[in-house]
Parts: C-alpha cells; sequence; structure tokens
C-alpha cells in the first residue's frame, strides 16, 4: 500500500492503524508503530516542503512501514539520545526508537527514508 | 470536525478554583500552534492548578507534548501546577516513555487530580 501525504497526518495513522490490525498486531503495538509513523511523518511536515509517502507491507513475521521525504538527516545517532525530561525537542525520534523492533534510516542528499519494523510473533508468546 | 477541540473552565467548587482544559480528537504537529494559544492564554491567567483532561484524547505527539511541558515550565515559574488527568493507554505510555510523567503529575481522573 502506497500513501502519499502534505498535512494530513490524521489520514496517515488511520491506514497504519488499519493495517497493523489486519496484520495482527495487537492493539497496544498497533498504536506503537502508530505513534512511531506519525513522528516521522511529522518530521515530513516540519523539515520539507513536499510532501511524503508512506508505504505498508507485511509477511508472516512482520509489518513494515516506509517514510520517505525529501529532508536530509545529518546526526547519524538522531533519535539513540535519551532527550532530558522536559526537554523542548528531541522525543519524536526517540520514541520511533522506542517502540518499534527495528528502525532502519537513511539520509542523504536526494532524501530520508525510515523503515519501520514490528514483529508480528513477538519472542516468547505463543504461536 | 476539527481533529482537535478545546473546552475550558474555571470551576470555583471546593476549597481551590482551579483550571480545567479538556483535549478531545487527536493532537499533533498540525494542530500544536493552536493548543500553545489555549494553553498560553489559560497559563497567563496564573491559575494555581491548571488540570488537563486527557479522557478524550486519542491521539498525541511529541509536539503536543512540548506544548504542554511548556506550559508546565511556565506554571511553574509563577508558583503554580499542572496536572494530567486520564490519559488513554497509548498517551499514558508516550508520557511515560519520554519521562514527561516524572516532570507532570498524571492522575487515573479529574477528582483525583483535584484532590492532588
Amino acid at each position: 500500500m502506497y500513501h502519499t501525504y502534505r498535512s494530513d497526518l490524521s489520514q496517515v495513522r488511520a491506514l497504519v492503524l488499519q493495517h497493523a490490525r489486519e496484520a495482527g498486531l495487537t492493539e497496544g503495538r498497533a498504536n506503537d508503530l502508530v505513534l512511531a509513523v506519525s513522528e516521522v511523518a511529522a518530521n515530513t511536515l516540519r523539515h520539507t516542503r513536499s510532501s511524503g509517502t508512506l508505504a505498508i507491507w507485511h509477511d508472516a513475521e512482520e509489518i513494515i512501514c516506509e517514510i520517505h521525504d525529501a529532508g536530509t538527516i545529518t546526526d547519524p545517532l538522531v533519535g539513540r539520545r535519551k532527550p532530558a525530561p522536559g526537554a523542548s525537542g528531541g522525543h519524536g525520534l526517540w520514541l520511533v526508537r522506542q517502540v518499534c523492533d527495528l528502525v532502519e534510516l537513511t539520509s542523504d542528499a536526494d532524501g530520508t527514508t525510515v523503515r519501520m519494523h514490528m514483529t508480528l510473533r513477538p519472542p516468547g508468546t505463543a504461536g | 470536525m476539527d481533529l482537535l477541540t478545546t473546552s475550558v473552565a474555571t470551576v470555583e467548587s471546593g476549597s481551590e478554583p482551579y483550571t480545567l482544559v479538556k483535549l478531545v480528537g487527536e493532537a499533533d504537529v498540525t494542530n500544536s500552534d493552536a493548543l500553545r494559544e489555549v494553553l498560553d492564554a489559560e497559563v497567563a491567567k496564573q491559575p494555581r492548578t491548571l488540570i488537563i483532561d486527557l479522557s478524550g484524547l486519542r491521539f498525541m505527539d511529541s509536539s503536543a507534548l512540548h506544548v504542554i511541558l511548556r506550559a508546565n515550565r511556565a506554571m511553574d515559574r509563577e508558583g503554580g501546577v499542572v496536572a494530567l488527568a486520564s490519559p488513554r493507554d497509548p498517551v499514558a505510555k508516550m508520557l511515560r516513555l519520554t519521562a514527561a510523567d516524572q516532570l507532570i503529575p498524571v492522575f487515573p481522573s479529574v477528582s483525583e487530580a483535584i484532590a492532588g
């Protein structure tokens, strides 16, 4: 599924929630993925003047949401440091890294791609 | 219908008056400026207690969190207190992950927030 967004993040979240449920994520982890994708898509609105694209797909093992936009991230450790409580920035990608099972981030002059993975059957669960 | 609606009440009942701001819908980067204006206006009135009722909030992102943290700092400077009431599970989780719940007390209900 591909979706182009410019400012309607509510629609982005609704699409992620619908696909996460269909893929079989639990409600809590579906909401985690919704938060992660919304935070990344919010960066498109904050840091670029163009639209972004959302792709969602899943197989038996995991669901993946990929956001691509024209922005460039230069900090290789972005989102890896815990912001101080009350910090006035830096929470977005920190949250993304906290709630997702795996985050792949590539960025260069052509744009930024963030791929967020959620395992459908986490270790320790039945089945 | 707006993605986020806010309603404000000044409640005089009991020993201490307080300001109650109720958020309904989804709070994100697209409406955080509007949320900031609402909270700034209430903080400027220097209430002793500002309670933000989150029970109707289906979603909150880091932009909205920053607006709330900013209001908390401003209230703190004036000797006032901010409390958050009845967040749904996803909102409660993001307050926990960002450690915002260590700066701003979170209560299961508005009545418990009033009791402090």
